[in-house]
């Protein structure tokens, strides 16, 4: 098919009258049976070139893609014009997916988006042998380069799969953000014979913009007194998911229309927020950067960062989803350059951590070897035998697989990790070198921050784009800078905020009679954690009546003037009397009888000594009792604690005392820890 | 057939290899005959599944029926590679008969006419270049039988040669665990697909991670037990090993035709000596030229050869039973006419009570009433070495 035939085609199925010429060239390439790397920036047109080959080919086009939302809005724009498409992800119920699955082998399908995750599963490996395969897409393919910033395990058996097609199956891999070392990267994994075609990156409708803060405080000040006058709608990347949930309620408080958004979030609840999104129904989606992705919404009139991203290629990619239109866009990022005791800047703090944390100790690394050497085991049961945390284990396994020391094998349903006979030594020296290439990242996302001269210059030379000589295009060259200024009106609301902000607690499950309960704190995110630590490590006495207040004012908050019959407490492990002494405290003040028959059956291990949710569930299981069945029959309670974890040992409760004829058990503590695993 | 190739190239020649093996209705040597051509023109199996159609016809002699199945094969390819890539990452080895990981005995003694275009293994692929021995019988061997297999076992775990079994039960099941408890390798060569085997890796997990066995199938990954696949790899446990060691074999079945194939080939084959009472047809492959062994596995001296043969050549008391069973294994007879044909001095009733005791024949129900013997149930085995 040549240019001249294709663009009928392309004008009939996708109603555009012309392709782009690097459009083309890839389509053309394609329709050879080539390989090839497609590198643009959003918004070039790149779904394009899979999506009309995909249409003329005989057989189905598998896409990889990572991203979900994205599926799902180009399914959709698809189905619209009539082709045969559809998806597979986990968003979707297994029947639905098993009906996709049937409907690509029944050849009902031209097009069929993927999660690369799903290479693991074996009905869909079954199902491939059916299935008459004209093409293979790799989406964001970045991702399959341990260089690139985004690095996914999952896309490792993508790549060996890529390296095991037949010559002249037409594989296309994309993406918008490469540096010459990731492309070098990619080209390398997916073929020694691949075409790579590359646009240019720099986005001239930007406006960039650096704020340089004192405090956290003056962030949240800033954008309360800014954010409503910023045109259109956008983005706040926050760096950490209790911040998506601090940041927006504090704009609730302020009755600024906004929403959060996280992984911890449901499907239904993501995909209402991304609808909403597109609908421009709240001037900003409070996220982590788990959003955004791959969403087709082109007016994106603002992306800002509360924290900075671990590098400028993270930033990028992170900002491109905005002004896809070409519409002048704001792009802001904040940073704290206040230095600790130490002299280290705050902002600094977060990302070096997340290099930090990145790796489990070798130690850790050699449990699980230990571990899988004595016998095939499951993941929970390597967690289990190492008491390691899941994302640990999960970090570990992928790295081990990766080095062939252990491998995934699948035994009719279940999963199993087994050691591999003449299996090389772990090579942490693969883990050094990514922790330096990852730091020098950063520092150069710092460099960012302190830039003088074009800020977007920058960031396309970073990308190993041909740039041009002026851009100007931020606070640096022909914009007026941002400053914080906070105003003593704002500044006095924050202050209220933080009295009056108490975490939730999700803790509500079916055949319990638990409700979700709440917390006067985050353990990490003010001085509750501090007096907290005081006087249960330090022996520093009874809990300070600070506490009490704030956690009055938590309870009044929830429950109001709501009736309760009685007010438990969870039993100590270690700490003494200190949970009782406030409980009846609460009692007093409250006037909630207090009872002392919640009682533990055997003794249990402190919580915090357990690293994954499964050992902290086993810790309790079965582990608590009540003393006097007949006073709790039928009663609402108060369940009090001091710390909230994984939520295991109050769960565990809840269950007893429904078991015992509870009506309501209503969970009360002081602060809840940040980042709880499972 | 030995050339080198870095693992890479090899990799990506894995899909066309799978599908060239699992082709239907084209003999192992038709394949075979294709690697063997490629390999002279210093052409690869990627090269000739992109070849032209013509070339196909005139330099590898492909007929239309052929032809039809080739290209759909073609079209499969990309299915294979999903399948090879779950394989690989699952810790399967894919072999083609032109790897050098390739087990050299098995392309020796097998010929392009039967050897395996591929295998698949789990475990330390090395043992596949050691010597190897094989210890035949039956699945309800006698008790002597056993420790045969436990003595040769021992012998050759000591001499560091490889025990290679089929995981039957009787002298199977001996020689692998006899072979494990002396510390010796060993390899199990499956009647089913290699992703089927949970429960054997299960419970071998410790012995393959330490590289003392290695799980071996020639059939499609998915495929479950099945008689033919059973039967089918018994040549290949044959085409394995240096030696084969007989414990015990009836004059029937898969035993006695691989031993009697085998002999034919000028293969070293070792029978354990009988005792005068045992019922086997041990004497029979000794008497065709197979090589006699003690219950050590040692072979005999002439003196003690010529001791036992005249202690054999005794007669035997039970010639009546054994012509009658021997008679059975050609058809499905009355005790009436197997009294008539043999002319034996019973009554057909003693036939029929004799016959209703013995655990390999089977009762065909009807009036009158009719003897089958086991043997005959099962289909002969194809020869072993053309």
């Amino acid at each position: 098919m040549n240019r001249h035939q294709a663009e009928i085609e392309l004008r009939k199925i996708f109603g555009f009258e012309k392709f782009y010429d690097e459009q083309w060239d890839t389509i053309d390439l394609l329709f050879k049976g080539e390989k090839v790397l497609l590198i643009e920036k959003t918004g070039f047109g790149k779904s394009l070139c899979f999506q009309f080959p995909a249409t003329q080919f005989e057989g189905l086009t598998i896409i990889f893609s990572p991203l979900i939302a994205l599926m799902r809005d180009q399914v959709n724009g698809l189905v619209k014009k009539g082709i045969n498409a559809k998806f597979i992800n986990s968003e979707q119920t297994a029947e639905e997916n098993s009906q996709t699955i049937q409907d690509a082998k029944d050849a009902k399908l031209k097009i069929l988006y993927i999660a690369p995750e799903r290479q693991e599963n074996q009905e869909w490996i079954q199902a491939t042998r059916d299935m008459n395969l004209s093409m293979i897409v790799i989406d964001e393919a970045h991702t399959i380069s341990v260089w690139g910033h985004d690095f996914r395990p999952a896309f490792r058996r993508i790549v060996n799969l890529i390296k095991l097609l037949p010559e002249k199956m037409p594989v296309l891999a994309t993406t918008a953000t490469a540096t010459k070392r990731v492309q070098i990267d990619v080209e390398k994994q997916i073929s020694s014979q691949i075409t790579t075609l590359r646009g240019q990156l720099v986005r001239d409708n930007f406006n960039l913009y650096v704020i340089n803060v004192n405090s956290e405080d003056e962030k949240l000040i800033w954008l309360a007194e800014n954010i409503n006058k910023l045109s259109g709608t956008g983005l706040i990347y926050t760096g950490t998911r209790v911040n998506t949930e601090i940041y927006s309620r504090w704009f609730e408080y302020l009755n600024i229309n906004t929403t959060e958004y996280n992984a911890g979030l449901d499907g239904e609840t993501r995909k209402d927020i991304e609808l909403g999104l597109m609908a421009n129904k709240w001037k900003a989606v409070v996220s982590t950067n788990a959003l955004g992705m791959g969403i087709d919404k082109s007016d994106i009139r603002f992306i800002i960062h509360t924290q900075i991203p671990a590098s400028p290629i993270h930033y990028y990619q992170e900002i491109g989803r905005a002004g896809r239109d070409g519409k002048p866009t704001n792009i802001i990022l904040f940073y704290n350059s206040t230095r600790d005791d130490k002299g280290i800047e705050e902002d600094y703090k977060l990302p070096k951590a997340f290099i930090d944390g990145g790796r489990p100790s070798l130690k850790k690394y050699n449990k699980v070897i230990n571990a899988v050497k004595g016998e095939q085991l499951g993941e929970r049961q390597i967690m289990k035998a190492t008491n390691l945390k899941q994302t640990q284990v999960r970090v570990i396994k992928a790295d081990l697989i990766e080095q062939g020391i252990i491998k995934e094998v699948i035994y009719g349903g279940s999963k199993k990790y087994e050691y591999q006979f003449d299996a090389p030594e772990l090579n942490t020296k693969a883990f050094e070198e990514l922790r330096q290439l990852k730091l020098s990242e950063l520092a150069s996302m710092i460099e960012y921050v302190n830039l003088s001269t074009s800020r977007m210059q920058f960031l396309c030379k970073y990308l190993g784009d041909d740039v041009p000589e002026i851009i100007e295009n931020c606070d640096n060259t022909n914009l007026e800078e941002f400053k914080s200024n906070p105003q003593y009106n704002t500044i006095t609301q924050l202050k209220e905020f933080r009295e009056n902000y108490f975490p939730e607690l999700q803790v509500e499950s079916r055949g319990s009679n638990i409700v979700n309960g709440i917390s006067a704190s985050y353990y990490g995110v003010s001085n509750v954690g501090i007096a907290l630590h005081r006087s249960k490590y330090k022996k520093g006495g009874d809990f300070p009546d600070f506490l009490l207040k704030l956690t009055l004012k938590a309870y009044r908050k929830k429950y109001g003037q709501e009736h309760f019959d009685m007010i438990v407490y969870v039993p100590p492990t270690e700490s003494g009397d200190l949970v009782k002494n406030f409980a009846e405290k609460l009692s007093r003040v409250l006037k909630v009888p207090i009872s002392h028959n919640l009682i533990k059956t055997e003794e249990t291990k402190p919580q915090k000594v357990f690293q994954n949710g499964f050992l902290k569930k086993d810790n309790v299981s079965g582990k608590f009792g009540y003393r006097n069945i007949e006073e709790i029959r039928g009663k609402s309670v108060i369940l009090f604690d001091d710390i909230f974890d994984s939520g295991a040992t109050i769960k565990e409760i809840g269950r007893m005392l429904t078991n015992n004829g509870a009506s309501k058990i209503a969970p009360l503590i002081i602060a809840r820890t940040v980042g709880g695993d499972v | 057939m030995e050339v080198m190739f870095n693992n890479d190239s090899m990799d990506k020649e894995l899909a066309y290899w799978l599908a060239l093996a699992h082709l239907p209705k084209v003999r192992i040597k038709k394949k075979n005959e294709i690697i063997v051509k490629l390999f002279e023109e210093q052409k690869t199996i990627i090269d000739f599944f992109h070849s032209d159609k013509n070339d196909w016809v005139s330099n590898y002699d492909i007929d239309d029926n052929e032809m039809f199945i080739f290209e759909k094969a073609i079209n499969e390819l990309s299915n294979y590679s999903f399948m090879v890539e779950d394989l690989l990452e699952q810790g399967y080895s894919i072999i083609p008969i032109t790897s050098p990981d390739y087990s050299p005995i098995l392309k020796k003694n097998l010929g392009r006419t039967f050897a395996p275009p591929l295998i698949y293994t789990k475990g330390n692929k090395n043992i596949l270049k050691e010597s190897s021995i094989a210890i035949v019988g039956s699945r309800k061997a006698d008790e002597i039988s056993l420790e045969f297999t436990d003595n040769v076992a021992k012998k050759a775990s000591k001499e560091y040669k490889v025990v290679v079994s089929g995981f039957a039960k009787g002298v199977d099941k001996q020689a692998l665990d006899s072979a494990l408890k002396y510390k010796g390798q060993s390899i199990i060569v499956l009647p089913q697909g290699i992703s089927t085997f949970k429960s054997g890796f299960k419970k071998y997990y410790k012995q393959i991670i330490e590289g003392d066995i290695l799980v071996l199938s020639t059939f499609f990954p998915k495929a479950h037990w099945s008689v033919q696949f059973a039967m089918a790899r018994n040549p290949i446990i044959y085409g394995l090993v240096n030696e084969i060691y007989v414990a015990e074999s009836s004059s029937k079945g898969g035993t006695w035709s691989g031993v009697v194939d085998g002999l034919r080939k000028g293969r070293n084959i070792y029978v354990r000596k009988p005792n005068v009472i045992e019922k086997n047809a041990n004497n029979l492959l000794i008497q065709k030229g197979a090589i006699p062994v003690n219950l050590e596995g040692n072979k005999l001296s002439y003196e003690q050869i010529e001791t036992l043969n005249s202690i054999v050549s005794e007669p035997d008391l039970n010639t009546e039973e054994e012509k009658i069973i021997e008679f059975l294994k050609k058809g499905v007879y009355t005790s009436k006419r197997i009294v008539d044909t043999l002319k034996i001095n019973w009554t057909s009733r003693k036939v029929t009570s004799f016959l209703k005791h013995q655990k390999d024949v089977i009762i065909v129900k009807g009036k009158p009433m009719k003897f089958a013997h086991k043997d005959r149930t099962i289909h002969a085995q194809k020869t072993l070495f053309g």
